[in-house]
């Protein structure tokens, strides 16, 4: 009997065989999907890795990258359907980055999203971005320098941007689905562009010159209601997203110094708080925002050693983001009328009793909605010299 | 029939019981009581072995009695024979009281005895199979024509290697010397170590034909009596022909005969047995060996060097850290590597995935079949290393790292990381201290590879399940091998993964010794007296 169970275990272990192993060599190393509608099917382009040109011994000079493509009724069917062109198969679970062409998402990005959501290869945090002016596979065509794989690049981008600069949001997939499934948030995805000469891009003499002819960009964020993208956002209302979704790790607000000439703040903490209230059923949502932040360059006559000037550019800096926000607010409202900074979770969360009854006809609500905007700024700092450097000279 | 004796009931007959229990079934031999009758059966039994030498010669006053001397060349000393049997037998004692006593008496042999054996050790002897194990383990037989007993003069000595720097436990802080091949030398050592009187010895002579002397050390009131009782018991159930290393001894008295890991522990360092004793524990020594066996042996015990105990204990901590890390590394590195790189590729990280993807371009075989190669072929390598003469060593070095190394991957046949991996494994395999785990080691990573490339990291985690179920069931000598890890004991835990400070090791392993638990009485003493008057 014990001599049965262990023969049989080690069956188990020589004739089970390894039944889904596959080597790193029959891999098609996925780095960058690009979803377009054209017509009636999908076409879908994998950025797919050459391993021995972006290796450390150096390859032999060919493209890092490779786009391989497949046209499907279903996006399902064009990513198997290319292994008609690939000799491995699409390995997305590497994936970094997800385009989507700009017509596609005026359709409706749901659909295709489904299985990438569904598929237990892809992972959930890679960015899913929107094609503007472009389609995806136009994208996917660019080679860039710095990072020899694309897909890299604009992963890095992505991600450097959105920490240096508030206005460039990085959307991951799941951050996406929540949006689109949430009754009190619209949902919104960063653009990215093309810029120079696109045809040129797919070359390797794209890399070779000091500035490169075509090249990839972040651009503002497109807003979607429902699943439907409807316009692009400014870069101001872009920046204010970030602000009421506290978003911002660090950034540089530039002002207008009191009498004349610029000045630039740069954030060094930023904390929003997004509170929402029902009074007599009528929604309004508060804004609380504080911001330490720390003189980064003055262009302007100013005596920043008086403690007055240092107030008065701290409200300066008030007015100006409370603007910029309310703005900003306004114009999504009575432009695309989609909820985009989640204000119906704010009410969601603070009056659940209310919200049962508005979640039908939130939009009708937030296209009235009043919202209360307070900032508070300090300067906390004022760099490694105090007054500017020509305000010295002219002494 | 065949008994000659003059006088029934020899007074002299002191007969000792046989010494082992082997030796019981055969008909003990009485010895003849005519001289050239036991020489003969000397020389019969041995078949006239050429390094048996007998030496007839005439003693008392004209010579009357005839003698014969009998001793194995080689092994006892010439030159003490010459000066201390010989001589004192025809030279000293002509022309003194005792010589003219030498006559046909029943007091002959007590009187010689007395009075001319100028040497420390003398036993009588009355049959043969007493005689021939005297005679060939390098004693003198001494006997006299008429009488059916004899003289056993203890003279053993033979050539051995002294007491060298011990070669495969090394330490930087620490005694150097090792075992000899000599258990009286062997004894010595740890005798010097701990001159308590209760540090007891047992000796049991194994092997029916070996007759190798084999020593139970402990220390009584330390050792528990029923874990000594235990080591008698498996010692005395031993019956074969020949005990030649500590090796035999450990094979037939282990607990586990089908599990790889070693339950008796072996050193040559007579600090580690001198430790061990004082920790409850019992040594075997065995003549004809520098290796020591310790039981109880633990788990944990195999990754404990003995400079653990003479360092830093912070350090010491870190270090015996650093030894389990390596252990699991040997253990698991190739498999988690094979497993990662075949079936969990999103568990690599991005631009690592690709590098490693880099170098399996153009590789022909799956990584599992890579990491066999670079293993099997290291084993070769470090097999043909112990084995060959010293002096093809260096060809052996140059040989070796052209095949595990850049011109494997040179060649298209493994990859670069699968060497680097292979190599830290076996670097990480030599950091455990004592060879015997590292050779567990080295069969489980086999095993743990087939797990690996056949269900991935899911294989690696039933068969660490499997490993850790075996090991808890393993005992040694009654005490559980993982003990203090499982069954938990909060006080083992001062020497385990990580060392105590001394005057915090107040107790010594609770399941090895439960009769004197404790080292130390207070532990203040540890530090300098507070200043008065604070």
């Amino acid at each position: 009997m014990k001599k049965g169970i262990v023969i049989l275990l080690i069956l188990s272990v020589v004739l089970s065989g390894c039944w889904n192993r596959r080597e790193l060599n029959e891999l098609a190393i996925t780095m960058a999907i690009g979803i377009d509608k054209l017509e009636d099917e999908y076409l879908v382009s994998a950025q797919v890795v050459v391993p021995a040109e972006v290796s450390a011994s150096g390859g032999k000079g060919g493209s890092p990258v490779t786009l391989v493509q497949g046209r499907g009724e279903t996006v399902y069917e064009a990513i198997r359907k290319m292994t008609k062109g690939s000799p491995r198969k699409i390995y997305p679970g590497h994936l970094r980055i997800l385009i989507l062409g700009e017509s596609l998402a005026k359709e409706g990005i749901g659909n295709p999203l489904d299985l990438i959501s569904r598929d237990w290869e892809f992972r959930s945090d890679f960015y899913v971005v929107i094609a503007k002016d472009s389609t995806a596979e136009e994208l996917l065509n660019i080679q860039t320098p710095l990072e020899s794989i694309p897909a890299n690049k604009m992963f890095n981008t992505l991600k450097t941007s959105e920490e240096n600069w508030a206005a460039t949001v990085g959307v991951t997939l799941d951050q996406l689905i929540i949006n689109l499934r949430s009754d009190g948030k619209e949902a919104v995805l960063t653009g990215l562009v093309a810029t120079g000469q696109i045809e040129k891009g797919s070359s390797k003499q794209n890399v070779e010159t000091v500035t490169p002819a075509a090249n990839i960009q972040f651009d503002d964020l497109a807003a979607f209601k429902d699943d439907k993208l409807v316009g692009w956002l400014t870069e101001d209302e872009s920046r204010a997203y970030s602000d009421i979704m506290n978003l911002v790790k660090s950034t540089v607000g530039t002002i207008s110094c009191p009498e004349e000439g610029k000045a630039n703040l740069e954030v060094l903490r930023f904390k929003s708080d997004v509170k929402g209230n029902v009074k007599n059923g009528i929604p309004e949502v508060d804004i609380g925002i504080q911001i330490e932040a720390n003189v980064g360059a003055i262009e302007c006559p100013i005596d920043i050693t008086i403690p007055e000037s240092l107030e008065a550019l701290e409200k300066i800096y008030e007015k100006e983001v409370e603007k910029t926000i309310k703005d900003s607010i306004t114009s999504v409202q009575e432009k695309y009328e989609a909820d985009i900074f989640g204000f119906g979770n704010a009410i969601h969360r603070s009056n659940p009793k209310e919200w049962k009854t508005m979640k039908k006809e939130w939009n009708e609500y937030f296209i009235d909605l009043v919202v209360n905007t307070k900032v508070d700024v300090k300067i906390i700092k004022t760099g490694t010299v105090s007054n500017s450097v020509v305000e010295k000279r002219k002494d | 029939m065949g008994l000659f004796s003059k006088k029934k009931n020899d007074p002299l007959k002191s007969t000792t019981p046989p010494r082992s229990h082997t030796e019981e079934s055969n008909e003990i031999k009485k010895l003849q009581t005519k001289l050239q009758d036991n020489i003969k059966i000397v020389k019969g039994t041995l078949g006239g072995s050429s390094d048996t030498i007998i030496r007839e010669i005439r003693i008392g006053k004209g010579g009357v009695l005839k003698a014969g001397i009998i001793y194995t060349d080689g092994l006892s000393d010439a030159p003490s024979i010459q000066n201390f049997i010989l001589e004192s037998l025809m030279l000293d004692i002509k022309n003194t009281e005792v010589e003219s006593k030498l006559t046909l008496n029943p007091q002959l042999m007590n009187t010689l005895k007395d009075f001319a054996m100028t040497v420390g050790e003398v036993k009588d002897v009355t049959n043969f199979d007493e005689l021939l194990n005297a005679l060939l383990s390098g004693d003198v037989i001494f006997l006299i024509d008429g009488y059916s007993n004899g003289l056993i003069i203890g003279n053993k000595h033979w050539v051995d290697r002294g007491v060298t720097e011990s070669s495969t436990q090394t330490v930087i802080r620490g005694p150097r010397e090792a075992f000899s091949e000599n258990l009286r030398v062997n004894t010595a050592l740890i005798r010097r170590k701990i001159k308590d009187p209760k540090l007891w010895m047992e000796s049991r002579v194994i092997g029916i034909r070996t007759k190798t002397n084999i020593e139970i050390m402990y220390i009584k009131g330390i050792a528990s009596d029923e874990i000594v009782g235990e080591v008698r018991i498996r010692l005395d159930r031993i019956n074969i022909d020949g005990i030649l290393e500590s090796g035999n001894i450990e094979e037939l008295i282990q607990d586990a005969n089908n599990s790889s890991f070693p339950t008796v522990y072996n050193t040559e360092r007579p600090d580690v047995v001198a430790a061990a004793l004082l920790e409850g524990r019992i040594a075997i020594l065995i003549d004809g060996t520098p290796f020591v066996l310790i039981v109880p042996a633990l788990f944990v015990q195999f990754f404990q060097s003995a400079e653990d105990y003479y360092q830093r204990a912070d350090l010491t901590s870190l270090i015996r850290i650093l030894r389990f890390f390596s252990f699991t590394i040997a253990l698991l590195a190739p498999a988690v590597f094979i497993a990662a790189t075949t079936f969990h590729h999103e568990m690599i990280p991005t631009a690592l995935l690709i590098s490693l993807a880099a170098q399996r371009e153009g590789v022909p075989f799956p990584a599992f079949v890579e990491a066999l190669i670079m293993e099997i072929t290291f084993e070769i390598l470090r097999e043909a290393g112990i084995r060959m003469p010293k002096a093809v060593g260096s060809a052996m070095s140059i040989v070796g790292a052209f095949v595990i190394g850049s011109a494997a991957v040179e060649a298209g046949i493994v990859s670069a990381a699968m060497v680097i991996v292979v190599s830290m494994t076996a670097i990480a395999s030599f950091v455990t201290p004592t060879y015997d785990m590292g050779m567990t080691i080295r069969i489980l990573r086999f095993v743990f590879m087939g797990l690996a490339a056949s269900f991935g990291l899911f294989g690696i985690t039933v068969g660490l399940i499997a490993l850790v179920l075996h090991l808890c069931s393993l005992r040694s000598f009654g005490v559980p091998y993982m003990s203090p890890i499982a069954p938990f004991n909060a006080d083992g835990q001062q020497d385990t993964f990580v060392r105590f400070p001394l005057w915090k090791m107040r107790t010594r392993p609770h399941l090895i010794s439960q009769e004197n638990i404790d080292r130390q009485q207070n532990s203040a003493s540890a530090k300098p007296e507070p200043e008065k008057g604070q």
